[in-house]
């Protein structure tokens, strides 16, 4: 049988992208994982919602994440490399982006990755206002005048 | 642009500091119901990674900051101003217990308070009077399995006939000393301040007629007391109590020997075993560093949960260091703190640093203690350094 660094999968994109990646690399994604495991992926396994620009970013991630994979729980160094790489990876991308890569890697389901682009825009609102916030995430404010003056001075703390 | 569904931004939020969990109650009602909730506070608190947190004092004002804990990441890292208070007349004496300080005797213009205080929020409850001796302490502990932050303050704890202790529970309405009969054998006085681990306060007295000096235990369910002999400590009043990796340890930092040489040496003494009152001793001496010149600029902050000791500089020089001294690999790793602001980096008014290790920010803390004055919506304008300045 094939070992996992030459076995190879090729995923394609919802814009008909397609990629060849080491089995390794397809397991970082749980639900590629699963595919295999069903022994559904003789042909390229196509996904329906990521586009090619995207995919080609998410397969970097999981490339890198394999190559340089911690030795142990206790290999403070590589987890730092791989931390600081990490950091360096989600500079490149606008707020646009980091959406469509929190929506894939939620669909493909990649927690290091739904965590990174998380973590990445948090970062990113932590000091914005409510008005700001609604903008971003389409969320309507339904407070009355009155109503959103009260919640505010029941949280006046986070308004310093 | 494709919008986020709604648990993906939850997803988000549970990596945000309190702070903004705060202002994005203001978002919608639904916002506002689900960051209130159960699950999201459970969520949140999943996701929180430990802080350092730093109350620096000077003049007369106490500002309280924190910065992420960590040794491995970043060589320097910014710490966020969260709240001050102005006007103190008091020294800083405080009890801290899981996200919140006890100061028992906080002095501000024309007033003598104690309270319970959240160092991010500001937010605070007052409690009411307790007749204590003027030297006699506060603890603040946290029972994990209730839930519940209850206040333990010595009384009179060498008289037979007074109360040596009063317990106040937190949370429960009317906030109310009791006095019960709690037979805690007598001891002279406290010695430093105390520590809770896992439900239990602990705290270093020093004894009635030349006894060796004692751990008091205070169980927070049962509210009972027990002695553990601790005379393995030379010098008590300078000892940090820590929990080291669940026990109750306690860190003397001073100069060594080594070779002929001057080192800087971190005694630890952990309670090995309650019930066999058996202490075991680790001597460590630091690797040579030319950022820490003497023992005294220095002061352990505590213990991480993964067992490295942190050591802080007592002034806000800058640059200000934090070390991490990982003591299985003997690595010693200094992190430069900024952000604590011009106003406190000036050579003649730095403010003297008091810094604690395992900050976690917990969302339900404000509901459960009832933390409802805030120090920028207060009547008592001396607590606002905020909004005056």
């Amino acid at each position: 049988m094939a070992s996992s660094s030459t076995n190879k999968f090729v995923l394609k994109s919802n814009d008909d992208v397609s990629f060849e990646v080491t089995e390794a690399v397809a397991r970082e994604f749980q639900v590629i994982a699963h595919i295999i495991d069903d022994d559904c992926a003789k042909k390229a396994i196509p996904l329906s919602n990521v586009t090619g620009e995207i995919l080609s970013k998410m397969i970097e991630y999981g490339k890198k994440h394999i190559e340089e994979a911690p030795v142990d729980e206790e290999d403070e160094e590589g987890k730092k490399k791989l931390q600081i790489w990490d950091e360096e990876f989600m500079k490149q991308f606008n707020m646009e982006i980091v959406f469509q890569l929190i929506l894939a890697s939620n669909y493909l389901n990649n927690k290091g990755l739904l965590d990174l682009t998380c973590c990445t825009v948090a970062d990113h609102i932590k000091d914005m206002t409510p008005d700001e916030v609604r903008t971003l995430f389409n969320v309507k404010n339904d407070y009355t005048t009155e109503e959103e003056e009260e919640i505010r001075k029941e949280n006046s703390w986070a308004f310093e | 642009m494709e919008p986020i569904p709604t648990d993906l931004i939850i997803e988000i939020f549970s990596r945000l500091p309190a702070k903004s969990i705060g202002r994005f109650r203001c978002l919608s009602k639904q916002w506002c119901l689900i960051l209130q909730s159960p699950d999201f506070t459970e969520l949140f608190r999943s996701c929180a990674r430990p802080r350092l947190l730093f109350a620096v004092e000077r003049e007369g004002s106490w500002s309280f900051f924190s910065s992420p804990q960590s040794s491995s990441s970043s060589l320097v890292l910014t710490a966020d101003f969260h709240c001050g208070i102005s006007k103190v007349e008091s020294r800083f004496t405080c009890s801290y217990t899981s996200g919140l300080f006890y100061f028992s005797d906080l002095r501000i213009p024309n007033v003598d308070m104690s309270l319970v205080f959240n160092p991010i929020t500001g937010q605070y409850v007052r409690l009411p009077y307790v007749e204590m001796l003027r030297k006699s302490r506060g603890f603040l502990g946290f029972d994990p399995i209730e839930k519940v932050f209850k206040v333990l303050v010595e009384t009179y704890p060498f008289c037979s006939d007074r109360d040596h202790h009063e317990v106040l529970t937190l949370g429960t309405g009317e906030l109310t000393w009791r006095k019960k009969k709690i037979d805690c054998p007598p001891y002279f006085r406290s010695l430093c301040e105390g520590i809770c681990i896992n439900g239990v306060l602990y705290y270093l007295v020093c004894s009635v007629f030349d006894l060796p000096n004692d751990v008091v235990c205070f169980d927070l369910r049962s509210e009972q007391f027990k002695l553990v002999v601790a005379d393995c400590f030379d010098d008590p009043k300078t000892t940090k109590l820590v929990n080291y990796k669940g026990k109750l340890g306690g860190i003397n930092f001073d100069y060594g020997k080594s070779d002929g040489m001057d080192t800087l040496e971190l005694c630890l003494w952990v309670l090995e075993d309650v019930e066999r009152q058996e202490w075991v001793n680790y001597v460590y001496t630091l690797p040579e560093t030319k950022l820490i010149d003497n023992p005294f600029n220095v002061s352990v902050g505590g213990v991480t949960a993964t067992g490295e000791i942190v050591l802080a500089m007592n002034y806000t020089y800058k640059p200000y260091y934090v070390f991490y001294f990982n003591p299985e690999r003997n690595t010693l790793q200094s992190v430069e703190i900024q952000g604590f602001g011009a106003d406190l980096e000036v050579g003649m008014y730095r403010g003297k640093v008091r810094a604690f290790v395992d900050h976690v920010e917990d969302l339900s803390v404000d509901d459960s203690v009832q933390l409802k004055s805030s120090i920028s919506a207060n009547p008592v304008k001396c607590l606002s350094s905020n909004c005056e300045e």
